[in-house]
């Protein structure tokens, strides 16, 4: 329950026990697990390298779909492990960073559009309209195909189309808190308007953000996955896990390790990331009720 | 021999299945053999002149027939001709015909069928694939019945070799392609664009007692896991083309033998002699300096292929194996690029596509190597469509794929100013000297030195890095037999299923 007290500023506090919400959910606790054994071998693993298996994700350990090694070589000869170990941290990089930035730009335009109203509005939300009548991927391959596959190029596109959904999200949620009571106080104590926005409405539309964030962050691990895949995201050699899939599925009768571990890790990290999506869904929902 | 090798160790992995015993003795009569190959699509076709696809070309070599053809060895040797041979000055070709060959409608073939085939090709409105290497051919004359005169433009010593393209078989005179009749040793029976072919022996065909085979269906696949596991499953009796990452693995399977041709086709870096860095020879030099070649083709071919010394043309007689092998040297590629300017090293941006197998993973490998001459290889990949757009050609650093050629045919394909081809914008002036003077050269063994000496000049300041020679891989079932290895670089014994027959349980 937000209160206004009018001695200071506006109170900025998230809904109570949003977190333990979470947390005491099944499902969220199954998706943290999940989500935090991916994230550490993409953390930890770059660090164990050669140590761990006697070879850097670039060096040649035999020849190509040799089985040597605990799950053998790739395409080109290398220690199928080792690329593993290397290939998830740069996707999880680019997909926290494209995620944030379709975040920033998302939360800001919803809520400008939101609180401005008018012809600020109708531009905003047409723009976004134009923008989501896009096919995501579609945009990506266009962008880069212009641009080049350099990783900025990736995470910008993936963040600003992003962007129109987190917008709509955002506009919707903002929509209802710029018309209590509260906000009108602010604004007769002539509080600057960002410091209204970032203040009073951002703090009461956290719970659909954060549904929104995690649906992204999915969303976002999956295309920089694909455009990998399709040879548009990470270039080789990099070891990438998206990459990995691609450069290896030729042998997947006969030497299968190169796509199953980078589809398993892929597969648990949305999973994980969905659940516990799922879980900050309910828990703000219950918040809503609660009100 | 690289069979050899393959069996070997196979041996050694030690797997205790026991092996089907290999095929002996004569060829049988009779079976349907079904090939699958990747390839093909929609645009599929059966006409004699215009194959693209690898099963476009499959189809041809077994429906048609061209004048001469490139054996197992690369040797060029007579088949609907008896024989062709140039006048002194080499502008006028003579082809005896063979007498007795008839098409599939039971005519005889004649002269007059010849020249309508090359009226058909060189049809100027509407080309066909074989026109391009006959822009020096003026006309064909009918001395009889079984004897033409080939009129050139250009002394051309070697316009025998151009008359044994697969897509130059030749058709009578009322050919159509909705009716594809030829001389080859199958006939026509159905045809699906993209998906099979199926076609049947032709019993009055002019080599004694071949084909063995009653019928050939050739299929289509949409990639190369589907090609395997239909070989696997006995969906197909042998298969073209198999990745050769893949061959160590499908030669464990005692059912299957493996098919491994060393060739003449290579993949070769392409650097652009007109723009910096590469318009500096010390840079090409340098770069040619860095590969380590044997790792090459371990780590992109498995170790199936041959290391390339920078000069393509493996097969033909004059190729410059007297020079040196180059291998690795980093501290000379250092120096080279010192001297011209670059003693911290450079950047270099290295454009790739999957434009044939090995071709991404070449630059890969390439990139690591380079690394220890202060090299910086980005690697760039396109897809095909993109490589082979408007920038193909245009690329300074990059990649192509060719196919085992002779030198001059290769020359003018891709390292003269005026080639359709010329990737690294090859133009020197007494390389050109040396090339036109070879062609109009008859003696053989002068011709050869001039090539030699053509050759020399390319493998000091050439803008090619030719680092290996891939094999070509098939896969058959072992109750498949008269394949043989061969060196032209077109799958499953250049497809010449004439000379293939099923033992065994067919």
């Amino acid at each position: 329950m937000t209160t206004i007290d009018t001695h200071s500023e506006p109170v900025t506090d998230t809904p109570p026990g949003l977190m333990r919400r979470i947390i005491r959910q099944r499902q969220a606790k199954i998706g943290l697990v999940l989500t935090g054994i991916v994230v550490l071998v993409a953390i930890v693993g770059p660090l164990l390298l050669p140590w761990l298996t006697g070879y850097t994700s670039t060096e040649f350990a035999g020849r190509p779909f040799q089985p040597g090694g605990m799950f053998g070589t790739d395409n080109l000869g290398r220690d199928i492990l080792s690329r593993f170990l290397d290939g998830g941290l740069t996707l999880l990089v680019y997909a926290a960073l494209a995620t944030a930035l379709g975040m920033l730009l998302g939360t800001v335009a919803g809520m400008l559009a939101a609180y401005q109203g008018g012809t600020l509005d109708s531009i905003i939300m047409r723009g976004n309209d134009v923008l989501l009548a896009l096919p995501q991927l579609v945009f990506a391959l266009l962008a880069i195909t212009v641009l080049g596959p350099q990783g900025w190029v990736v995470v910008l596109v993936i963040g600003i189309t992003h962007a129109p959904r987190i917008a709509r999200v955002t506009r919707a949620a903002a929509s209802a808190v710029i018309t209590e009571d509260f906000i009108r106080a602010s604004e007769m104590y002539a509080v600057p308007r960002w410091k209204i926005l970032l203040k009073d409405v951002l703090p009461n539309i956290t719970g659909p953000l954060m549904v929104e964030l995690g649906l992204r962050m999915t969303y976002s691990i999956a295309a920089i996955a694909s455009l990998s895949f399709l040879g548009l995201g990470m270039q080789p050699p990099t070891a990438d896990w998206g990459l990995m899939i691609n450069e290896n599925r030729i042998a997947l009768t006969l030497q299968p390790w190169g796509v199953i571990l980078p589809v398993l890790a892929i597969a648990i990290l949305t999973v994980g990331s969905n659940l516990i999506t799922d879980a900050v869904a309910r828990a703000s929902a219950t918040v809503e009720e609660s009100k | 021999m690289a069979i050899g090798v393959g069996a070997l160790l196979t041996a050694c992995g030690g797997t205790a299945v026991a092996q089907l015993p290999a095929l002996t003795g004569p060829p049988q009569r009779g079976g349907i053999l079904r090939v699958g190959l990747v390839g093909g699509g929609a645009a599929d076709t059966l006409d004699a002149h215009i194959p693209v696809s690898t099963t476009d070309i499959a189809r041809v070599v077994n429906l048609y027939e061209a004048l001469l053809y490139r054996d197992e060895n690369f040797d060029l040797k007579p088949l609907l001709a008896l024989s062709a041979t140039p006048s002194l000055d080499s502008k006028t070709w003579t082809v005896r015909l063979r007498q007795g060959v008839t098409f599939h409608n039971g005519h005889l073939m004649t002269s007059r069928d010849v020249a309508a085939t090359f009226a058909r090709i060189m049809d100027p409105e509407n080309p066909k694939s074989g026109a391009s290497s006959l822009t020096i051919l003026d006309e064909v004359v009918v001395l009889d019945d079984y004897l033409l005169e080939f009129r050139l433009n250009t002394p051309t010593a070697t316009f025998d070799d151009s008359l044994g393209q697969y897509s130059l078989g030749i058709v009578p005179k009322d050919y159509d392609p909705l009716h594809p009749i030829g001389t080859g040793p199958f006939r026509y029976d159905s045809f699906t664009a993209g998906r099979r072919s199926v076609f049947t022996r032709n019993d009055n065909y002019w080599q004694d007692n071949e084909p063995h085979l009653d019928e050939l269906r050739i299929l289509n696949f949409s990639d190369d896991n589907a090609l395997i596991n239909a070989l696997l499953a006995t969906q197909v009796d042998a298969i073209g083309q198999v990745p050769l990452a893949l061959l160590e693995v499908l030669e464990t399977d005692p059912r299957v033998d493996i098919l491994n041709s060393e060739t003449g086709m290579w993949l070769p870096f392409t650097m652009r002699v007109d723009r910096a860095p590469f318009d500096d020879v010390r840079v090409r030099q340098a770069f040619r300096l860095v590969v380590d070649r044997e790792e090459m083709v371990e780590q992109v071919l498995s170790g199936h292929g041959t290391v390339g010394n920078d000069m393509y043309a493996l097969y033909d007689p004059g190729y410059a194996e007297n020079l040196p092998q180059r291998v690795q040297d980093i501290d000379r590629a250092k120096e080279l690029l010192a001297e011209a300017g670059y003693p911290d090293g450079l950047d270099v941006e290295l454009v790739t596509a999957p434009i044939q197998a090995g071709a991404v993973e070449a630059a890969q490998v390439f990139a690591q190597q380079a690394l220890a001459a202060g090299i910086n290889v980005t690697i760039r990949r396109v897809d095909t469509t993109t490589f082979f757009g408007d920038d193909y050609l245009q690329w300074d650093f990059s990649q192509d794929f060719w196919y085992t050629r002779n030198f001059l045919p290769q020359v003018d394909n891709g390292s003269l100013p005026t080639s359709p081809y010329n990737e690294t914008h090859w133009d020197n002036p007494r390389f050109i000297e040396l090339v036109n003077e070879a062609k109009s050269t008859i003696d053989p063994t002068r011709r050869n030195e001039l090539i030699t000496e053509a050759q020399t000049i390319e493998y000091e300041e050439g803008g090619h890095i030719i680092w290996g020679h891939p094999n070509q891989a098939d896969a058959y079932q072992r109750y498949v037999g008269g394949l043989v290895p061969t060196g032209t670089g077109l799958p499953l014994s250049g497809f010449e299923f004439r000379r293939v027959w099923m033992g065994g349980q067919n």
